[in-house]
């Protein structure tokens, strides 16, 4: 088969199988468990390829047996301690077993040990910098109400604090802090001002909803627009009718 | 049991349409780039040829409406700046394929335009795909050396060499080597660059999708980033600002693509094919959200009115 | 090593499993805390002293540690993978209902292996031809991108956009100024995407442009849409966000703290 063939081919399928998969809007159908199976039956073996060729390879074996070059020439030694994680890590096979199913822990422990330690190691340097960034000025350091868009030296403008940007700060601060109180008193509070608090927390929360669900949408639609383009620009048009 | 109004399929129809028919038009949109664009352009344009870039690709074909068409105007970007590039992913087993094939995509694209098509080994390694995207993170930022170390790629003689003898990798020899961190994804791996390596000396940049963009915000708000291409929109930016540069003002004087946090003027690469999927989606987006906010105007209008008869009854 | 944990007696199992746990998690975190080498020897390349030894030591641990996550990980992508294979090869040895979608599952998943495999092993053996490029593939490799490119990256794409008529139809009918909550969320949603509408922002920044004159020109010109969009986000929806990211930072602290000492309950 030629290269142009194929692509006709390739595109061809892959129109039918979106199209397949489209076919759940109308409802639950044969097409659509038929595409739905493939679909999976496809990124469950690809996942066993990529396992053995982009990582256990390179990561696993070879550390384990060495390296040689070419010329048989040893670029890396054999590390045979490797081997040990051979049948650590079939211990998770052993899930379906129902005497020795807690030895599936073991790996599973190693790695949620891991991830811990992790999240320990890196607490601070991750919420560090932002909770700095969340330290603005909120007293003005100007009489000024707004940032004057011509007419003073940028310097100027950069070194004071005018009225509007010590508001803007202040709702920063304040809507930071509100939404922070509804997360850490969730639980049942006497206090009338935290409730009040808890309160405009929601509220504000609902603020970065809204700007979650926009830019979703905006994915969202992309991904619609990208099938469409697919199925009418590169099959129908440039691939069918050449154009 | 029926619903009143619209029915659905009517609505499926009307996406279907809506996100159709402007495909086949060449409308041109007006649009001030996003801070968060103009200064990833900046970072982009700032690079020198023969500087290494450490690329991380995790996304996959779910996401190609947004993720490829960024990785392809970044690519375009990098290979016609002549700057070196270590592609590497984590997360899903399908990323490492998806970025290869791009990269083949934009070498054609690069060729066809009289530019010398990227050699692989000579300017970029493919340093591998590692599941636990914490952990090979935390490698990476921690000893980089010793993160690809077992990793080899094929040079241009056919020999399998470690990565670190290529003309790319050579130099390095921590993170802060690289001039640049990139992650182009849809997934968690933005936080884990962030947790690892945001606390590093070298420049971290974003290419996330629409979903992503309000936390990733976050960490362009605390400067944990220098910059990001947020979903479709990022991705326009960025193929306008390589088409008309950035406060660049064109042969009557009018500034195309302007922008007031990033003040520096930045030629872009006028009379180069700089047009994508950016461009191309970006007017049938208009087109598809002016649906959403009808259909929801529509809702809201319908519930008002089912509100006032009820009252009235 | 099997062989000896399963005689291992019951109550000497969770200790196992917390001691791993333990070790594991403490090498990052000790890492993170030791001070770390800084006067390494230049002629020999070694630390100096104890203090830098142990540094250099957790720093090697940690690579070490590292590969040994990535492996782990691997091989419970391949317990997924065991999992689809013994629920479908169950349901078409007993015949169960749509066992045919089963068989369509395991023929595509292994002839993605069988063209995967063979792929990999073409290119590997052949390391002087140039397989990026098209015009070298022979029927192995098509069939591999045919598999790939042709049907799993076209299905993928097209599984993930199948969300947006849901959202559509269902922001139609449930997205709506119902109370205070749900008409804030609705407000900032629509100004978002209307922000996202570079024609649309741009003709309303325009006809600010246009009435933004004299003195009333630095104050006016604050009523653009990508001024107000611009203002939402870093004033508004950032510290919002912030403060969510806070919360799960805090939760998941938490988590790995309870994790990694092995207060979490559960496990015999």
């Amino acid at each position: 088969m030629n290269h142009e063939a194929y692509e006709t081919f390739s595109k061809a399928a892959g129109v039918f199988v979106t199209v397949g998969l489209f076919s759940v809007l109308y409802k639950e159908n044969k097409f659509y468990r038929f595409c739905e199976h493939l679909f999976l039956g496809l990124a469950a073996g690809w996942a066993l390829v990529a396992i053995w060729t982009e990582t256990l390879a390179s990561t696993w074996y070879d550390k384990m047996m060495g390296t040689v070059d070419e010329a048989g020439k040893g670029t890396s030694p054999a590390m045979w301690l490797y081997a040990i994680l051979l049948p650590v890590g079939f211990m998770s096979y052993m899930v379906f077993n129902k005497k020795h199913n807690w030895m599936s822990r073991i790996p599973l422990g190693i790695i949620l040990g891991i991830w811990s330690g992790q999240q320990i190691q890196s607490y601070f340097d991750t919420y560090g910098p932002q909770v700095r960034a969340g330290m603005k000025p909120i007293f003005p350091s100007t009489g000024q109400l707004i940032v004057p868009t011509s007419g003073m030296d940028p310097a100027v403008i950069g070194g004071n604090v005018f009225i509007s940007q010590a508001i803007s700060n202040f709702l920063f601060m304040f809507t930071l802090v509100s939404v922070l109180s509804y997360f850490l008193f969730s639980f049942d509070v006497k206090s009338k001002a935290i409730l009040k608090m808890n309160t405009i927390g929601r509220y504000l929360l609902m603020i970065g909803f809204g700007a979650i669900f926009g830019t979703t949408v905006m994915m969202r639609f992309t991904l619609v627009i990208d099938r469409m383009y697919f199925i009418w620009i590169e099959f129908f048009q440039h691939t069918l009718l050449r154009r | 049991m029926k619903t009143k109004g619209i029915p659905k399929y009517i609505v499926y129809l009307l996406l279907v349409i809506c996100a159709s028919i402007p495909l086949f038009f060449t409308i041109p949109v007006p649009g001030k780039p996003f801070d968060s664009s103009a200064d990833t352009f900046k970072t982009l344009m700032a690079l020198q040829p023969g500087d290494t870039v450490l690329l991380a690709s995790d996304w996959t074909g779910s996401t190609r409406g947004e993720s490829k068409a960024q990785m392809i105007s970044v690519m375009r970007l990098l290979m016609r700046k002549q700057v070196k590039f270590a592609l590497w992913s984590t997360a899903d087993p399908q990323s490492p394929r998806c970025a290869q094939d791009t990269i083949s995509e934009v070498n054609e694209m690069i060729k066809k335009e009289g530019g010398k098509p990227y050699v692989r080994w000579d300017d970029w390694v493919q340093c591998g795909f590692y599941p636990s995207s914490d952990v090979a993170i935390n490698n990476v930022a921690t000893d980089v050396r010793k993160a690809f170390g077992g990793k080899r790629d094929t040079d241009t003689a056919g020999k399998l060499r470690p990565v670190f003898e290529s003309p790319v990798l050579e130099k390095i020899q921590k993170i802060e080597d690289f001039k640049l961190v990139i992650d182009m994804t849809a997934s968690k791996t933005s936080d884990y660059h962030v947790q690892f390596i945001s606390g590093k000396k070298v420049p971290l940049l974003f290419s996330v999708t629409g979903v992503m963009v309000p936390e990733t915000n976050v960490y362009y708000n605390s400067g944990q980033i220098v910059g990001y291409l947020g979903g479709l929109k990022g991705v326009f930016d960025m193929e306008k600002m390589m088409e008309y540069g950035l406060n660049v003002p064109d042969k009557d004087g009018k500034i195309q693509v302007a922008s007031e946090k990033v003040p520096d003027k930045i030629e872009g690469f006028p009379g180069k094919d700089n047009i994508g999927n950016g461009t191309k989606y970006y007017p049938t987006l208009h087109s598809a959200l002016l649906l959403m906010i009808v259909l929801v105007v529509i809702g809201n209008v319908e519930m008002f009115k089912a509100n006032k008869a009820a009252k009235k009854s | 090593m099997v062989f000896l944990l399963s005689k291992a007696p019951t109550q000497a199992r969770k200790p196992i499993v917390w001691i791993l746990t333990f070790v594991s998690g403490g090498v990052f975190v000790l890492f993170k805390y030791w001070p770390q080498p800084i006067n390494f020897d230049k002629a020999k390349n070694l630390p100096n002293g104890p203090i830098e030894s142990v540094g250099s030591l957790l720093n090697d641990l940690t690579s070490v540690f590292g590969t040994i996550s990535q492996v782990l990980t691997a091989f419970m992508l391949g317990l997924g993978i065991f999992s689809i294979l013994r629920i479908h090869g169950t349901r078409i040895a007993k015949q169960q209902k749509d066992w045919f979608f089963s068989v369509v599952l395991l023929v595509t998943m292994f002839s993605m292996v069988v063209f995967g495999y063979w792929d990999f092993h073409i290119r590997a053996a052949n390391r002087t031809i140039d397989y990026d490029n098209a015009a070298n593939w022979g029927f192995v490799n098509m069939g591999r991108d045919f598999l790939f490119e042709g049907l799993l990256q076209q299905m993928d794409a097209a599984m993930f956009s199948i969300i947006a008529f849901f959202i559509l139809s269902a922001a139609y009918r449930a997205f709506r100024a119902r109370s205070v909550e749900a008409t804030i969320m609705l407000g900032t949603a629509l100004l978002v995407i209307i922000s996202l509408m570079g024609a649309v922002a741009s003709g309303w920044d325009s006809a600010v442009d246009r009435i933004a004159t004299g003195s009333n020109h630095d104050l006016l010109v604050n009523l653009k849409i990508s001024e107000i969009a611009n203002w939402i986000t870093k004033t508004l929806q950032t510290p919002a966000i912030t403060g969510i990211k806070f919360g799960i930072g805090l939760g998941t602290l938490s988590m790995a703290l309870r994790i990694w000492l092995g207060l979490e309950r559960g496990g015999k």
